[in-house]
């Protein structure tokens, strides 16, 4: 009996000799953070007064894209430049496209040292992340240290990227609204003289389907992945779950689009395809274009546009594309947070970091060196706003879009003089959608939220791409979606859209 | 202090013994006895603070146990709980039979060149990744190109759309998971085998013995701990499904839910795009506490029945 009361002893003792060594670590990093807090708070009022003098801080910068070769040389680069102007250099990590969003969430939750940081609707959910606390509210930074974004942005983009309020991100200056076309094959529409007149809504792309699928046995006439969705007039609460506003009859009344006509319509149309094999039976598990689009096998598809896209397109397939509205060119959330910069909470210098982006937002010199690498190196300039690519841009081909303002860019080969403006005409044409500012807060509903996406997989791909009959599969799903909790998640969108509205007026 | 002078004096006698379990132990003591502290956040609401990780699990506020609710709130809680327990119930006694009798039958090969051959050939496709994996299924299922489909027009028969019909996937999907993992168990069994004392046999063989009545009398007998002991931790993970398997071999079909959607691909598809790191925590505490449930409990039962062949 005492020896196994010893040996508890023993043990316990071990266990909290263990506990205080490990709370030791964790009490030094508490205070290293804080001495690097008040470390943070005097620097920055040095830097105030004396500007340059004082050894740059850096800036670690998260951001999206294959990862390339170049960067760290790029970077010295563009550090020399920012060390002079505003007394910092940067520290740029790329992650690639598919790795970014799950890589930044275990990064942003666990805290790792970073001072900007890319975020979207589609990639490291803005909305989300902001309110989970991963971002840093910039309302006053950007008042004290960003003035020349707030100049040079149109103020739809920082109305539209706020959440509960406040602003977490600057957006990038790039296309505003959201458009859908439907992307013609031109070799092949030539090849059968077929014409596009009047071709905007789903069912008068039948005659055009049709005689694709008689006379090209190996095209897929309507090609799809997966994520396809049939355009209807309604604005989703959260992207591709049923919950939706109408855009036009301006009630704000959250319903499930399953239950509209318009959705009924469409997927029957869908369906009517499918069966007549204008549409791949496997377009509900099928991920990926790519092939279809190398090899050129396809006739038509769906796309969001932006202005010269057809140009962007014909180059990247390596032959003629061309395409016509498909949808009103409207101005969604979601494609307001199509790119931003963030400031991460954790910033040791959320000042600089402003800074910065200020910077980038309005200094062509910076913004094209970040985009396109070192003049002389990665490009030339052949005119006042023109550049061409040199043999070694290959190792430094950045997204463009990701990286801040689009509009201070170099034009390359072949775009019109007018390009920028084109893109102003283009944003100046988009309608707001009726829920631009709101954004849905999930988390009184969250397990309702994971189950609901779970139906959502189940039945979503199927019923979209047309691959089952509507007739008998959209009640199934209407009620499955309700079991799973989406009447509740509708009451709470209402609630919340009800106050939004209320506090608006 | 006499009790501490005997703590070290311990060490010292052990310490060749102590420096070959130090590695294991720094390793379980880092990745699986740290992180249990980290269970905290199922009971949270995890918010990013400032201050870093630690700051953040301590400020968050706490829930209950309203993360764990969402695995329990729909009639899905059913499916997924019994397509879970099923296939891991299928896999484990099927697993047992066939690899077993594939320990024996490689073990009576006489020509051993071909007998490793063969071993070999069985034991790699526990290499390949399930993505991989999925993608030769793909080429057997495609609905077009696909050499199933293929052989049916070729005899008459109307292609299948293998990905939406759900009725074949059971079949399907035992039977892929068995092609991969056997090779790695009958390889553990293959080792028993061999260990058997020889004279056992040899003592048969002069009583007249068969080989059918040796491998019924001696090899399985003999392999009855080992058997008993791997199916025990095999117990422990039933409730953990092989998110691989689940989720690209049948290529995320929708249509397939109904016999595909077990519990990890649930928790997942849940939660990949709200990111709640409380509620997947959640989903991993009560896994956990499931499967231990289970050990103790099947432990328990192997005790009774005999005390040796238990784990402890």
């Amino acid at each position: 009996m005492t020896q196994t009361k010893k040996r508890f002893t023993l043990a316990l003792t071990l266990l909290i000799a263990l506990t205080m060594v490990l709370s030791a670590c964790g009490g030094g990093n508490n205070n290293k953070n804080n001495t690097a807090g008040s470390d943070k708070t005097n620097e920055n009022k040095g830097s105030d007064n004396s500007g340059k003098t004082e050894e740059p801080v850096e800036l670690i910068w998260y951001t999206i894209g294959t990862p390339q070769k170049d960067v760290d040389k790029v970077m010295a680069e563009v550090s020399k430049y920012t060390a002079e102007k505003i007394g910092a250099t940067i520290k740029m990590t790329m992650l690639d496209w598919g790795d970014y969003d799950q890589k930044m969430k275990v990064l942003t939750a666990s805290g790792t040292p970073m001072d900007i940081l890319f975020s979207s609707s589609w990639a490291l959910d803005y909305v989300q992340n902001a309110r989970k606390g991963a971002f840093l509210p910039i309302d006053e930074l950007l008042t004290t240290h960003g003035q020349d974004i707030v100049k040079t942005l149109d103020p739809a983009f920082l109305e539209g990227s706020k959440v509960d309020g406040h602003n977490y991100g600057i957006p990038a200056n790039k296309e505003l609204p959201a458009q859908e076309v439907w992307r013609f094959n031109k070799n092949l529409l030539d090849k059968y003289k077929l014409s596009l007149d009047g071709v905007t809504s789903l069912e008068s792309l039948e005659p055009l389907l049709k005689a694709i699928k008689e006379k090209e046995a190996k095209v897929v006439p309507f090609a799809m992945n997966k994520d396809y969705l049939p355009v209807v007039p309604y604005d989703y609460i959260i992207q591709n779950l049923p919950m939706a506003i109408s855009i036009d009859s301006g009630d704000y009344k959250v319903i499930n689009v399953l239950e509209t006509p318009e959705m009924k319509k469409a997927l029957t149309m869908m369906h009517k395809y499918y069966m007549a094999g204008y549409i791949s039976p496997e377009a509900s598990t099928t991920t990926s274009l790519d092939d279809l689009q190398k090899s050129g096998n396809w006739f038509l598809d769906r796309a969001a546009t932006q202005p010269l896209a057809d140009n962007l397109w014909s180059i990247n397939y390596g032959y003629p594309v061309v395409s016509t509205a498909a949808s009103d060119s409207i101005v969604y959330n979601w494609s307001v947070m199509g790119s931003l910069q963030a400031i991460s909470a954790n910033s040791k210098y959320p000042e600089k970091a402003m800074e910065f982006l200020n910077l980038l937002n309005t200094d062509p010199v910076l913004r094209n060196m970040i985009d396109s690498g070192i003049e002389g190196v990665h490009y030339k300039k052949v005119g006042e706003n023109r550049m061409e690519n040199l043999p070694e841009a290959d190792n430094y081909n950045m997204p463009t879009f990701s990286l801040g303002n689009i509009m201070l860019t170099y034009l390359n080969e072949g775009d019109p003089d007018d390009k920028w403006e084109q893109f102003k005409t283009f944003n100046a044409a988009g309608k707001p959608a009726p829920t631009l500012g709101f954004n849905f807060d999930s988390s009184k509903v969250t397990s309702e939220l994971a189950a609901v996406q779970n139906v959502k997989g189940e039945f979503w791909s199927a019923l979209m791409t047309g691959t089952v009959n509507p007739d008998e599969y959209l009640p199934k799903a209407i009620e499955k979606f309700n079991a799973a909790g989406l009447d509740k998640l509708i009451a709470e969108a209402q609630r919340q859209i009800d106050e939004w509205r209320a506090a608006a007026k | 202090m006499n009790m501490l002078g005997r703590f070290f004096r311990d060490i010292i006698k052990n310490k060749a013994m102590l420096l070959m379990v130090l590695p294991g132990t720094i390793w379980f003591f880092f990745f699986s006895y740290l992180p249990m502290a980290g269970t905290i956040i199922s009971f949270k609401e995890y918010r990013y603070s400032r201050d870093g990780f630690l700051a953040s699990i301590l400020e968050s506020k706490w829930v209950g146990l309203d993360n764990f609710k969402f695995l329990f709130s729909t009639n899905d809680a059913y499916i997924i709980t019994r397509n879970t327990v099923l296939y891991n119930g299928a896999f484990i006694i099927l697993g047992l039979i066939f690899s077993v009798g594939l320990a024996i039958i490689l073990s009576e090969i006489i020509n051993k060149r071909l007998s490793k051959s063969y071993q070999t050939a069985i034991f790699m496709p526990y290499f390949l990744s399930w993505v991989i994996v999925g993608y030769f299924v793909f080429s057997f299922l495609s609905l077009d190109k696909g050499l199933l489909n293929q052989i049916l027009s070729y005899v008459g028969i109307d292609p299948i759309n293998w990905y939406s019909e759900s009725k074949y996937w059971p079949y399907i999907l035992v039977m892929i998971n068995m092609w991969k993992l056997i090779g790695y168990n009958s390889v553990i069994y293959l080792a028993a085998v061999i260990g058997i004392d020889k004279s056992l046999y040899e003592a048969a063989m002069i009583d007249g013995a068969n080989k059918w009545r040796q491998i019924r009398h001696i090899t399985i007998p003999m392999l009855i701990p080992l058997m008993t002991i791997l199916t025990l931790l095999a117990v422990g993970r039933i409730f953990y499904a092989d998110f691989g398997l689940f989720y690209q071999v049948p290529r995320d079909s929708g249509m397939l839910y109904s016999v595909t959607n077990v519990i990890d691909t649930y928790v997942y598809r849940g939660l990949k795009t709200s990111g709640e790191i409380g509620m997947s925590t959640a989903a991993g505490l009560y896994q956990s506490v499931v499967g231990f449930t289970l050990v103790i409990l099947s432990n328990y039962i192997v005790r009774k029945f005999n005390k040796d062949n238990a784990l402890f």
